[in-house]
């Protein structure tokens, strides 16, 4: 099509015969066939293993289904129990929690260690890398480890309180307190990522604004705050939905893995709950209104997020 | 930036390494304590190095992390990153250098799932995978996660976008088919962004835990993590002496180092490229 592009228009109305045309379309035709089949692959795999389970777990919320049985049809049986559920409000609690005690401490954290890491000194590059390393290790390897820092006697937080002659909490099973420490696990796991970005954006901030500021007389801290921060706003943003998406998936795996959703259900966000559902209780159809039921929260999550930032930028 | 002072520059240093000490310090410290003695893990005030290194840890360890295990981690991770090479590459390809009137309709439903997290996608696709008979099977450790492709379409279409058009067409009028231009002309080009999203995506299946542990309940095919998850506590608990844990979630995060320290540049630049920042 470019080809054509450089000619005359009228010279080319006049060579467009009849065959011509028709070849043209022909060789369209042919060039989306080619483009379908080199779709074709990954749009099947795409379709059953990520399209076609959304579409299973609508059905199943209509359903009872215990794994190894015929599902069968109960209407709006689960729906009714779903918001009737105290334990599914509970974990709906703690799963906002996590959302809010996550995406806002790990944002802040990993902007101002960005802002550290990126500092233009000789040698800061390979004391860089020390600040990636988190992302080395899996969930289980990052729970085994956390395990066992948390561990009541030997761990080293309860060698420390004991320093001070002070007597450690169980960290994983103590109401009150396991919560925050899990969620100090999920921060340190998900910071590495939030710090890359952040230092390419950083990196994108003209260094001859800081210049400016500083002969106006404005200090490294308020450079930091009214210069840095708003200009990376746009990769604050991408890091903020970044989050949480992974703060939502995150806690399910680490509670898992550390708490079981313990202690008195104050780590099991929905996530878990509908784990359980599934997985121990074999409740398929009830598992799945549950899933269905926290994508739509996440639905209604962006809508709120998005107006809500159009109403901050109209205000501005 | 325009004068520093001396003990500013010392603060500055000071500054970079002991935050970077604080992020890298539980790594080291499963390190260190996977060569410790009973005692040595016990002893107060707690040691930061070992007194010698204690290889039975890792003998200990090697019996739940045992080699079969590592093969049949090896195995599913790199599975994974062929499919979702294969499956994602010659999508891409479509999308961005055959003409092709769906782009748009077609990006944003392979797209979509990004914005929906793992603990939603997990049930329902077990169910799916449950009713292929996948269950216990390698193929559903593999299948279900080489089709997600969402991150491969992005990385490698952006990649084919930014190739000239004119590269494509003066092959094109060489008398080459589409799958000869993909094959010979593109593909070759694409060698450095290939590897990028191999080495992310290689670390990502590597490391995946959820889906294995719900997928293969049969011990013959547990992953790497999911024959580390009992001794983190949590639900599938037991109990196995401090120091040997640790040498096995340290033998669990050696590939994941390895690559880490080779190919340090492209993770990162994955990472980046992956959210469509860079």
């Amino acid at each position: 099509m470019r080809v054509t592009t450089n000619q005359n228009p009228q010279a080319q109305a006049e060579s467009d015969t009849d065959v011509q045309i028709k070849s043209r379309r022909k060789r369209r035709r042919k060039d989306e066939l080619i483009a379908w089949t080199l779709l074709a692959p990954g749009l099947i795999a795409f379709a059953i293993f990520v399209i076609l389970p959304g579409l299973g777990a609508l059905a199943l919320s209509f359903m009872d289904w215990r794994l190894f049985d015929n599902p069968s049809f109960v209407g709006l049986k689960h729906i009714v129990r779903l918001f009737k559920d105290q334990n599914m409000w509970k974990s709906l609690g703690v799963t906002v929690w996590f959302l809010i005690l996550g995406v806002i401490p790990t944002t802040v954290i990993g902007f101002l260690l960005a802002v550290i890491a990126s500092s233009p000194l000789r040698g800061a590059g390979g004391l860089r890398v020390l600040y990636f390393t988190p992302m080395i290790a899996s969930s289980a390897i990052t729970a085994v480890l956390w395990s066992n820092l948390y561990k009541p006697k030997f761990g080293i937080f309860a060698q420390i309180l004991s320093a001070f002659g002070a007597q450690a909490p169980n960290w994983m099973a103590a109401p009150g307190i396991t919560r925050p420490a899990l969620a100090i696990v999920l921060i340190w796991s998900a910071l590495p990522v939030v710090i890359i970005l952040y230092i390419a954006g950083i990196q994108k901030v003209p260094t001859d604004v800081y210049a400016a500021a500083a002969l106006d007389g404005a200090n490294k801290w308020q450079q930091l705050w009214s210069i840095t921060w708003p200009m990376v706003f746009p990769t604050t943003s991408v890091i903020a939905v970044l989050m949480f998406i992974t703060f939502l998936g995150s806690p399910l795996e680490y509670a898992l893995l550390m708490t079981d959703g313990g202690p008195l259900g104050e780590t099991q966000t929905l996530g878990l709950y509908a784990f359980k559902m599934a997985f121990e209780r074999r409740d398929m159809g009830y598992a799945s209104a549950l899933a269905l039921w926290q994508l739509a929260l996440i639905g209604i999550a962006f809508l709120v997020g998005r107006s809500s930032a159009k109403l901050l930028r109209s205000i501005r | 930036m325009i004068r520093t002072s001396k003990p500013y520059m010392v603060f500055r240093y000071t500054l970079i390494a002991v935050c970077g000490l604080i992020m890298a310090f539980p790594l080291f410290y499963m390190v260190s304590r996977s060569f410790m003695t009973p005692a040595e893990v016990e002893a107060m005030p707690p040691r930061l190095l070992p007194g010698g290194l204690v290889w039975e840890n890792y003998v200990e360890a090697a019996k739940f992390v045992t080699p079969h295990v590592i093969a049949n981690s090896l195995f599913v991770a790199i599975s994974i990153v062929v499919m979702q090479l294969a499956l994602a590459l010659p999508a891409a390809f479509a999308l961005s250098k055959v003409p092709f009137r769906w782009t748009g309709i077609v990006m944003g439903f392979l797209l979509l799932p990004m914005f929906i997290p793992s603990s939603f996608t997990l049930i329902p696709t077990f169910i799916v995978a449950f009713k292929l008979g996948m269950l216990n099977t390698f193929a559903g450790l593999i299948i279900p996660i080489g089709s997600t492709i969402s991150v491969g379409i992005l990385l490698f279409r952006q990649f084919f976008a930014s190739l000239p058009d004119g590269l494509v067409e003066a092959a094109r009028i060489d008398g080459a088919g589409w799958f000869r231009v993909f094959w010979s002309v593109t593909l070759p080009l694409a060698a450095p962004i290939i590897t990028t999203f191999s080495v992310v995506t290689f670390i990502t299946a590597w490391n995946l835990y959820l889906w294995p542990q719900v997928i293969a309940t049969d011990p013959n095919l547990a992953v790497i993590n999911v024959a580390l998850a009992p001794i983190a506590g949590g639900s599938t608990f037991r109990y196995v002496s401090p120091a040997i844990g640790l040498a096995g979630a340290t033998i669990g995060v050696l590939p994941s180092l390895l690559i880490f320290i080779v190919g340090q540049k492209w993770l990162v630049r994955g990472m980046a490229a992956g959210t469509g920042l860079e």
